[in-house]
């Protein structure tokens, strides 16, 4: 038994160095151009919540709460598991603001007497306990900021286990919009002038965390009809040497053939495009014709004087460490023969390369084609999975929304309108989501509800002073009631009552008077002056999201809290050291007021 | 009623012996005078199995309730009394050949459903029976004796599908030599040598690959009908590109034999593949290979979860050498060790280009020293390897052991460059490097294993130099993993890098993972699946190939080897054969029609490949299991059926 305490003690000490690197880690260069940046970093809670705005901080503290609760729990579960006499105190340990790191977590005390055949199990047990909470104590967490196609933005907390799937049916949540499988959380990232949407089982905070400091990258929240294309027409990709009537023509029974036979089988099969692109490789500046071919393997073309013959071709490049990105007005930026071009890099790539393959294609229509080519090739059935449930998403919150609606009503967050994306697909063929029906007509404005935690439309300053300090934390449901539906991603319904101007801009202002000067910063977290961005788009900011659009930058922070974000908790959790501070900053900013 | 004497050869009584003459009349039915023949010939035996066999007519009498007259047999006629399941050599995929009783007696397809069931490969109707290729007889070749593995004692009981019992089925349980058997068709062969690899039949061009379908068996025939004698060999293949519902838990025969049939059509390039699919597949069979061996050594249960944990945890601290007893568990263990890294990061590199700094490897990232006193400090430069691009750059003989880096970053990829001392450390931190661009830690239980391959490579690399056929059990040929193109493209040594790094995303597969993932790879080839034939086209004067799939037809032009044109069969309205012309003649929905006449296969086994792919495209609809074994004939079976 010895060993084993020896080996506890010598985790602590592990921990301790880990932590220690790990902090490391964070630190970037400070970069010069801070001003843009709104960085919440949790390793300097304080000064990076007082950052935050109300609506912001609020959104955040549901979350926390959730999280919290969720340890709670956690915690208990383990605590049996492990058959501790004594409880520890082994959650909530956050980060305080000078120990800029995870604490270690507490270990269960050394090993107390057991009987003998115990012992084994005993051991076994904790052992996994401890590689649980190795694993638990380096979750990272990051706070997002997405915008909305009406340029609003919404805040949240984006766990590292989250995939983007999570966060979309968070903001399903949030934004109460149509649900729709073309929703879908797209990055942009204008140093490149590329956009990537990104992938439903991939886990949000991994690409993020990629973007440099002084990133001016964005994540949107937004409608793409290319995102699930191939699933509604499958012929547009597998067929697409057959002539366009003929495609347009399929009927379902042809095109759910196509897609059993595709992606169905023991093995997926990718589409087999073939043809001239230009590529621009190695930093060199001109864009070279070739002849392409993309396989499961990898993008391929025919070297000179060569055949198709498969043996003779020569890799252009694997899938296994590229993303494939859309690129923007690259006639301009690299001299490409067209605009239709797309660029594939490792997602750590921020800026330009030799390691970037650039390929140009000669309309549009190819380029959809092989971006969406060589995503079948990178995720295969993953690809088909994450649609099957985005369709059953779909569906089912169709059918929800439609009940909700009758009771409450607000502007939609999320009016469509002005997706300025560059790829004016065809209306998709109406398959998966039929629009609800209308809501009541009757109803604007909304009534004062009778909880208190409702915000919309934003209230006076003083009374979102009052407001928080009652509500804490808002249910998102009874935040934000659902939009009236969304006639498949048309024009807002012209019944939506639009908020209070005065409200509105009072809202605004305050949130950016709030703002308290930079506190000294230790880690040169940069720390934004109100932004000069754009006044509000013609229709007002929905009441959670903020003013206007800022990138946001992800940082870090590393807490023993599980993600749980749906349905926080009203009871207030025990050991709430970071709750405390959570008061004593919103108190400090009252104050200021 | 007159009566008659008819005579049957009896083939029990032996090849010399006279034909047994009966007298009948032509109200006699068959059941009688096969009884009456029995009696006449004394012998004590089994004769359930036997039936008549009408040599001229090339028919079985298998009706044993009709009368003579009503099978037109005449006092000419030549009966043989025959048993109707006979021995066949059947040759596998795996290459290796079985001796067992199949059925002469009804249609081929029946056959294949007996044998399948005999060997456990559920779905037979993907499977066929085709003539094996003539193979010149050298001298050389008459001490090589293929051992033939005999299953002809076996007998099923019952219809039903056979019980598992240790996870074999119940019939090849009854001796350690059946139980030899069922290892042999469910374990993957060893490689074969590159030599023997070299000198075997492969299709130079699409020519050559339209002459494979020439040689399978009619399906609506019986083997007897079709010139199949007592003991000749046949080959035993998948015919029909569509494998319905792969379950490692049912098929571990199926599996096995599928995978020995997609690599032998990788390896003698029945099917074309690139470069770098072709090292893939080459490092999935060193996987799957090295596997089987190990799997074969000793058949121990897997080593349970908390084992694992802990055997991970438990890593020793390499750069400790004075405590070597303790074990020191570490979340992220990490060993110190010296290694050398340029100064700057030159494209060329000379010896002289690298200075010397201490590294630690820890979680994914590298980070260096200046010294061995500073590394509990601040590094100069900590690099996570998530992601990156990891290369060796080895020559054994020349003692060099470096890894190149690839580290992404957001201007780009760090170049960097690790030169190890020995092969020992360098199989550490190249073990170590792939773990971390995988984004997995040290304390992956597959670091061991990781490191212990880039070893056997670094050996295999090393024998290659030297004596290129050395094969023993524990290292494996380069050669032998890749089609006999690469042997003279390419040396040993240039090769094994290359699968080396392929093996590295798939080292951590288990057996069946890697056997399905090789499935996977061979059946995403673009050229998968394709089934080619010489045809002429109605109104065309060349020769063309006509490509059969499983859901479409491919012309393809012979000149340039272009596909023409593409039909699919889920636009098809109709299809005929006029077997007096032999033609095929297909109607497409929109009027589209279509008719060609096969040059070199028979048209009824064209005819059979489009209505057998028609037939596996209706399985799983009803959701039974039981096989339709009249849909299929109906589909294929032509006017001689029906």
């Amino acid at each position: 038994m010895d060993d084993i305490d020896a080996m506890f003690s010598d985790l602590l000490g592990e921990m301790d160095l880990l932590t220690q690197s790990l902090g490391v880690e964070d630190v970037r260069p400070p970069s010069p151009k801070k001003e843009v940046n709104l960085s919440v970093g949790f390793t300097d809670l304080n000064e990076s919540l007082l950052e935050l705005e109300d609506n912001d901080l609020d959104a955040l503290m549901a979350d926390l709460m959730a999280d919290l609760d969720a340890t709670e729990k956690l915690a208990a579960e383990k605590k049996a598991a492990a058959k501790d006499p004594h409880p520890t105190l082994e959650n909530l340990h956050l980060p305080s603001p000078d120990h800029a790191s995870v604490p270690a977590p507490p270990l269960p005390p050394a090993h107390r007497a057991s009987s003998a055949e115990n012992e084994e199990q005993a051991k076994a047990d904790k052992i996994k306990l401890a590689l649980e909470k190795l694993k638990e104590a380096k979750v990272k967490k990051l706070v997002v900021k997405v915008e909305m196609t009406n340029g609003s933005s919404k805040t949240l907390m984006v766990d590292e286990r989250q995939t983007v799937r999570d966060v979309l049916d968070n903001l399903f949540e949030k934004t109460h919009c149509d649900c729709n499988v073309d929703w879908c959380l797209y990055e942009t990232n204008p140093e490149l002038q590329t956009e990537r949407g990104f992938e439903d089982h991939e886990n949000l905070v991994e690409p993020l965390s990629a973007w440099t400091r002084d990133s001016e990258n964005k994540v949107l929240f937004r409608e793409q009809e290319d995102k699930y294309a191939v699933f509604k027409n499958p012929q547009n990709f597998y067929l697409w040497k057959k002539d366009k009537k003929a495609l347009k023509d399929m009927k379902d029974k042809d095109k759910e053939l196509l897609l059993e036979e595709n992606f169905c089988g023991s093995s997926i099969i990718v589409p087999d495009l073939e043809g001239a692109l230009y590529l621009k490789e190695d930093g060199k500046k001109s864009w070279k014709q070739r002849y392409f071919l993309l396989r499961a393997s990898g993008i391929y073309y025919v070297p000179k004087g060569k055949t198709k013959t498969s043996r003779d071709l020569v890799s252009l490049v694997n899938f296994d460490n590229v993303n494939v990105y859309y690129a923007k007005e690259y006639k301009a930026k690299y001299k490409a023969p067209t605009d239709f071009c797309f660029i594939l890099k490792h997602p750590q790539i921020q800026k330009e390369s030799q390691y970037i393959k650039y390929l140009c294609c000669d309309d549009h229509r190819a380029m959809t084609l092989w971006v969406t080519g060589i995503r079948v090739a990178k995720y295969g059935i993953a690809l088909y999975e994450n649609y099957k449930t985005a369709v059953k998403r779909s569906s089912a919150s169709s059918s929800w929304t439609d009940r909700i609606n009758s009771t409450q009503s607000t502007p939609s967050p999320t009016p469509k309108a002005k997706a300025a994306n560059g790829h004016p697909l065809p209306p998709p063929p109406l398959m998966d989501v039929l629009p609800p029906p209308p809501p009541d007509p009757v109803m604007p404005p909304p009534p004062p509800l009778p909880n208190k935690g409702g915000l919309p439309p934003p209230p006076p300053p003083s009374s979102v002073t009052k407001n928080r300090g009652g509500a804490l934390p808002p249910a998102p449901v009874e935040d934000f009631p659902p939009p009236p539906p969304l006639d498949d991603g048309e024009l807002p319904p012209d019944f939506m009552p639009p908020p209070p101007p005065a409200a509105g801009v009072g809202f605004y202002l305050h949130g950016g008077e709030a703002l308290p000067p930079p506190p000294p910063d230790p880690v040169g977290l940069p720390l934004a002056p109100p932004p000069p961005g754009p006044p509000p788009p013609p229709p007002p900011p929905p009441p959670v999201g903020a003013p206007a659009p800022r990138p946001v930058l992800p940082a870090k922070r590393e807490g023993p809290a599980p993600p749980k974000r749906t349905t926080p908790g009203l009871s207030a959790p025990s050991g709430g050291d970071f709750m405390s501070e959570l008061m004593v900053a919103m108190q400090k900013k009252r104050v200021q007021q | 009623m007159a009566a008659w004497d008819l005579s049957v050869t009896v083939e029990d009584l032996g090849p010399d012996a006279p034909p047994i003459v009966i007298s009948v009349t032509s109200d006699l039915h068959i059941g009688r005078v096969i009884l009456d023949v029995v009696q006449k010939t004394q012998l004590q035996r089994d004769w359930s199995d036997h039936a008549l066999w009408w040599e001229q007519k090339q028919q079985w009498l298998l009706r044993t309730a009709w009368t003579l007259e009503k099978c037109g047999i005449h006092a000419d006629a030549k009966l043989v009394l025959t048993p109707q399941h006979k021995p066949l050599q059947l040759g596998l995929p795996n290459g290796v050949t079985v001796r067992l009783c199949a059925c002469f007696s009804r249609a081929v397809f029946h056959t294949v459903v007996e044998i399948c069931k005999v060997l456990n490969i559920r779905h037979p109707e993907e499977l066929s029976l085709l003539r094996p290729v003539e193979v010149k007889k050298k001298k050389k070749d008459k001490d090589h004796v293929q051992n033939i593995y005999d299953l002809t004692d076996v007998s099923l009981t019952s219809d039903s599908i056979p019980c598992l019992y240790n996870g074999m089925p119940v019939h090849f349980t009854d001796s350690p030599k059946a139980e030899d058997i069922y290892k042999m068709l469910s374990m993957c062969q060893p490689s074969p040598s590159p030599e023997a690899l070299a000198k075997m039949y492969r299709p130079a061009s699409i020519v050559d690959k339209t002459h494979i379908h020439t040689r399978w068996l009619d399906s609506s025939r019986t083997l007897m009908q079709q010139g199949v004698q007592q003991d000749d060999t046949l080959w035993l293949r998948f015919k029909y590109n569509t494998f319905y519902d792969l379950e490692p838990k049912y098929d571990a025969v199926r599996l096995t034999q599928l995978y020995e049939q997609a690599r032998w059509a990788i390896l003698l390039e029945d099917i074309d593949c690139t470069e770098e699919e072709m090292m893939l597949f080459g490092a999935l069979q060193y996987h799957i290979s090295k596997l089987a061996q190990s799997e074969s050594q000793n058949r121990v249960s897997g080593i349970e979860d908390l084992d694992c944990a802990l055997q991970s945890l438990e890593l020793k601290l390499e750069g400790d050498k004075s405590g070597t007893t303790d074990m020191i568990v570490r979340d992220t263990p990490y060993f110190l060790f010296r290694a050398t890294r340029p100064t700057a990061f030159p494209k060329r590199l000379t010896l002289k280009g690298y200075k010397q700094y201490w590294f630690k490897f820890k979680d994914t990232s590298i980070s260096y020293y200046k010294n061995q006193e500073e590394r509990f400090g601040e590094p100069i430069q900590q690099l996570n390897l998530k992601g990156s691009d990891v290369s060796p750059d080895v020559n054994v003989a020349g003692q060099k052991f470096c890894i190149k880096l690839l580290i992404p970053a957001p201007e780009g990829m760090n170049e960097l460059y690790l030169r190890c001392e020995d092969e020992q450390q360098y199989s550490q931190w190249m073990a170590a490097c792939r773990l971390g661009s995988k984004g997995l830690t040290l304390a992956d239980s597959s670091f061991q294993r990781e490191k212990k391959s880039i070893q056997s490579f670094l050996s295999m690399q090393r024998s290659n130099s030297g004596d290129q056929s050395a094969q023993t059990s524990e290292n494996i040929n380069t050669f032998s993993l890749l089609s006999p193109r690469y042997q003279k493209k390419y040396k040993a040594k240039q090769l094994t890098p290359r699968i080396l790094d392929s093996y590295q995303n798939v080292a951590r597969l288990s057996m069946t993972e890697a056997i399905l993932k090789f499935l996977q790879i061979w059946q995403a080839l673009p050229d998968f699946g394709i089934s080619y034939f010489m045809v002429r086209f109605k109104g065309s004067r060349k020769d063309e190939v006509l490509g059969i799939a499983n859901n479409r037809l491919i012309r393809i032009d012979l000149g340039v080897g272009d596909v023409v044109k593409t039909w699919r069969y889920s636009n098809m309205r109709q299809w005929n054969v006029n077997w007096d012309i032999r033609q095929v003649a297909i109607e497409f929905d929109g009027n589209i029609n279509m008719a060609f006449g096969c040059v070199t296969a028979d048209c009824k086994i064209v005819h059979e490949y489009i209505g057998g792919y028609i037939f596996m495209s209706t399985r799983g609809r009803d959701r039974s299991d039981t096989l339709n074994e009249e849909l299929f004939h109906k589909l294929t079976g032509g006017h001689e059926v029906l």
